[in-house]
């Protein structure tokens, strides 16, 4: 178990700059979700700790060390590849047994701890298994646990769960919490599925464009997201900016909203009301439905205001007297406006 | 540090196999313009070879049946090859395991045993040796190469194409002169320059089946070498790895392989 | 489907799969059964000769020790040039598949290949230049050495094997490359986080999953170089008496077909061997 610290740390290719000026603290023991869209360097940042990727400037510390004259097969790391990259020539119990194997584990220890770790994430029995015999669930157990054998310092993740069904990934998702709980073992991990990064992390931390643009503990950034970005990435958000003026900001469409702390501000899908009457609420717009989309339990109004698409989201029986299309009114909690800053 | 310094390392070591494949015949290239008739050094440019070589009726007349023969070749192993592969490709064949493992002999079996057996059963069966004798086995040696390049580029066909086209109403016949062959044409076209290097370049089928004295062109260079060596050699030599060399240019452009999938 | 329209696609695929495979019966299949035949023949059957059946021609295999020494000579060959084309063609793949990046890994890649398509005869004679006494390679060392060596490495064992080496170098570098291509990055990169060196993610991950393409590459090397006759001939002068040389005399210097028949068959024997030997590591490389 180890505290990862990364300073500063960029990385370019050609004119894209996959890092830029990367500084990090990654906790002992806990789990941080690296999360953004693609190409936003979350994995070039992930490759960097665990050194695939030799950063252009910046340095990276485990433990307070610096790491960067460590190879990766020194770093004590363990990591989940994306498509798992299983040794194909290789039983189960083989692969699992790899690190240690390398760190001349005599066969007896290594048999005992290839076992624990199999029964750990439930697969006491396929140790005789190839990689190909096994399916997508197995197979990203498998590399979990031939990543955490060799008690590594880091626990370093790549989109581990991407190349599963639905179903399956939210299983896994309960079954990753676990192991890590049980094993304490500091974890980063990189995922494009803001659901996913809020379930598991105790932290996260947002990228795009290889800038850091904010981290945190996941209630504490998606309640209080700051800039229009995160507000948008996390969750769905509608967006609203005008000029302040005292009594509120006034929107381009000349509508007052009381109360608003900045320029710009954000409302969540879920927070925003639709009435066919006009409501006493003090912060009202007039906008137009344009579509009713049924999923389920919840569903999702998509909305119009002067051109600007808006959504919002609400259980079945809340929009239950909308029209499909028309005009409609919306009015929201002064409490549910979120401040952001310009950007 | 230790990293790049391997690269690097490797770069030199693959220049090096470079070296090793290439200078032997660069050499003999550069002896072929040298005027010694017996490669003395040093070098002296001269086209004198090239001009005897343009006198030279034997070596001429070899090396004009060899192309035309290698012509024969490559039609007729294109057209047989391309029409199995696209029925190996289409029909459930039963069998069509043993069809694929029946193509390895020609590859495979030294052709020395090959080229031995052919030149017994042709005598055997009164044929004898000589020009049709060669072309018959070029041809057999040829189609393995036609159908291995022909079905990879067939494997990136979507067979779906054809089930449209036949749901929009072509027959079996329109839809494979209108769909598939378009589509691995250049499948086609690599084949058919395969076949035609296998052809051109063979030696030792040619040697057991051709009449003496009237031989192709890699048979003259053989019992010429074996009299001794002269520079004419070299000039008929330099033009033959030419040109083979920009006929298989030329097909990898086709076939692509070893590319990036 | 119906029983008509099966019928005529059997028909269709008959009549497309015919010409390619009847010309290979009669000009490979058909004429290596008639190269069985010969070879229990006391003559020729042609020409008004007087022929039998006879086990003769391989009695006199087992009997004339020379044939079976020159087999062995040949099967040696094949293992030298074998494993010293494997042992340079395996690294130099290596380089073109793990090492080099980007647009010139395929026109290296190209490069190394293209030879192997060339004239293989021309390559011989090109050696054959750069060897001989005051050739090329005598000259070069001569200039370069202080001292008189007299480099003349002509008609001698060595010329023969560079020129083989030569001249099946490419097949190896091939099968290998298509290997090692197959072999994801990721692999390797899941190995290094496990702590393995270089040395170890070698000799349990690359040569095991490269494997059966050294296998293919080394067979398609071994088997030629077996039957080779024209290389000994021409690198090897009165010192490259080998198995494929015996047979060529039988067929165009002695004019024993039924011996040279029985020898052909008996390499054809060896062939097979290796090859149902190697044909899972075959397979699994070509597929």
């Amino acid at each position: 178990m180890a505290v990862v610290r990364t300073e500063g740390l960029v990385k370019t290719y050609g004119a894209t700059r996959a890092l830029d000026d990367i500084t990090l603290t990654f906790p002992d023991g806990g789990f941080f979700g690296l999360l953004g869209p693609s190409g936003s360097g979350k994995t070039t940042l992930l490759r960097a700790i665990a050194g695939f990727v030799i950063p252009d400037s910046g340095r990276v510390f485990i433990d307070d060390a610096p790491v960067e004259n460590v190879p990766v097969e020194a770093r004590e790391i363990g990591m989940v590849f994306q498509n798992y990259a299983l040794f194909p020539n290789m039983t189960v119990a083989g692969n699992v047994g790899f690190g240690l194997e390398v760190r001349k584990v005599p066969a007896a220890e290594r048999k005992r701890r290839v076992a624990e770790v199999l029964d750990l994430v439930q697969l006491g029995e396929l140790g005789d298994r190839k990689p190909h015999e096994l399916s997508g669930g197995q197979r990203q157990r498998v590399a979990m646990a031939r990543a955490i054998v060799t008690r590594p310092r880091v626990l370093l993740l790549d989109e581990p769960l991407s190349a599963l069904d639905k179903s399956l990934r939210v299983e896994m998702q309960i079954e990753l919490k676990r192991i890590q709980r049980e094993v304490g073992i500091t974890t980063i991990f990189v995922t494009h599925d803001q659901e996913e990064a809020l379930t598991l992390s105790d932290q996260i931390g947002i990228l795009r464009d290889g800038r850091l643009v904010r981290h945190g503990p996941p209630r504490e950034v998606y309640d209080n997201p700051r800039d229009p970005f995160t507000a948008q990435f996390l969750g769905e958000a509608n967006l609203f900016s005008g000029t302040p003026e005292p009594g509120g900001l006034r929107l381009a469409d000349g509508t007052l909203i009381p109360g608003a702390p900045t320029a710009t501000i954000a409302v969540r899908a879920e927070d925003l009301r639709i009435t066919l009457d006009e409501p006493a609420a003090p912060i009202r717009l007039r906008a137009r439905l344009r579509q009713r989309i049924f999923a389920g339990a919840m569903g999702t109004c998509v909305l119009d205001w002067r051109g600007n698409p808006l959504k919002a989201i609400g259980r079945d029986q809340d929009f239950a007297g909308l029209p499909a299309q028309g005009d409609v009114w919306l009015s929201w909690d002064s409490a549910d406006m979120i401040p952001l800053s310009e950007g | 540090m230790t990293n790049r310094f391997l690269a690097r390392l490797g770069r030199i070591y693959l220049g090096l196999i470079l070296f090793f494949l290439y200078a032997p015949i660069l050499a003999m290239a550069a002896m072929s313009f040298n005027a010694s008739e017996f490669y003395q050094l040093p070098f002296r440019f001269s086209t004198e070879w090239y001009e005897r070589l343009w006198r030279n009726d034997e070596i001429l007349t070899a090396a004009w049946r060899s192309v035309w023969i290698a012509v024969v070749v490559t039609v007729l192993a294109t057209a047989a090859g391309t029409a199995a592969s696209i029925a190996l490709f289409r029909y459930d064949i039963p069998g069509k395991r043993i069809l694929q493992v029946l193509l390895f002999p020609p590859i495979a079996i030294p052709w020395l045993i090959t080229g031995t057996a052919m030149l017994i059963f042709f005598f055997g069966i009164g044929v004898g040796r000589g020009t049709p004798s060669v072309i018959v086995g070029h041809v057999a040696l040829a189609l393995p190469y036609v159908i291995v390049v022909v079905t990879a580029r067939l494997s990136t066909f979507d067979r779906t194409l054809e089930e449209a086209a036949r749901s929009l109403g072509a027959g079996p016949f329109t839809v494979t002169m209108r769909v598939t062959v378009p589509w691995i044409l250049p499948g086609i076209v690599a084949g058919a320059l395969f076949a035609f290097a296998v052809s051109f370049d063979q030696f030792v089928v040619s040697y057991f089946l051709s009449e003496p004295g009237d031989t192709t062109l890699p048979v003259l260079i053989y019992t010429a070498i074996r009299k001794g060596f002269t520079p004419e050699i070299n000039a008929i030599s330099t033009i033959i790895i030419g040109l083979s060399m920009a006929i298989m240019l030329v097909a990898a452009r086709y076939a692509k392989f070893g590319g990036e999938r | 489907m119906s029983g008509s329209l099966a019928r005529t696609d059997r028909l269709r695929a008959l009549a497309l799969l015919s010409p390619a495979y009847l010309w290979l019966m009669a000009a490979v299949f058909l004429p290596l059964s008639a190269m069985a035949f010969f070879s229990f023949l006391s003559d020729v059957p042609f020409g008004g000769r007087d022929w039998q059946f006879t086990l003769d021609n391989y009695r006199a295999f087992l009997e004339t020790p020379t044939y079976a020494t020159l087999l062995w000579k040949s099967v040696k060959l094949g293992l030298i040039v074998t494993a010293l084309s494997v042992l340079i063609g395996f690294p130099c793949a290596y380089v073109l598949a793990k090492v080099v990046r980007g647009r010139s890994r395929e026109a290296l890649f190209l490069l190394v290949i293209l030879p192997f398509w060339s004239n293989s005869l021309v390559r011989i004679f090109s050696w054959a230049i750069v060897l001989r006494g005051n050739g090329i390679l005598g000259s070069t060392v001569d200039a370069i050495l202080p001292w008189d060596v007299r480099l003349n490495l002509m008609f001698s064992p060595t010329a023969i094997v560079i020129g083989l080496v030569h001249s099946y170098l490419p097949y190896v570098i091939l099968t290998s490359y298509l290997a090692l291509q197959a072999i994801d990055d990721s692999l390797i990169e899941a190995a290094r986080s496990l702590g393995a060196r270089r040395r170890t993610i070698l000799r349990r991950l690359i040569l095991p999953l490269a494997a059966p393409g050294i296998i293919a590459g080394a067979v398609l090397i071994f088997v030629p170089v077996v039957g080779s006759f024209m290389e000994p001939r021409i690198l090897g002068g009165r010192r490259g008496t080998y198995y494929g040389t015996v047979i060529e005399d039988q067929f165009v210097a002695v004019f024993n077909w039924p011996l040279g028949a029985a020898l052909s068959f008996i390499l054809l024997a060896v062939v097979l061997g290796i090859l149902a030997l190697a044909s899972p590591a075959i397979r699994r490389a070509t597929l």
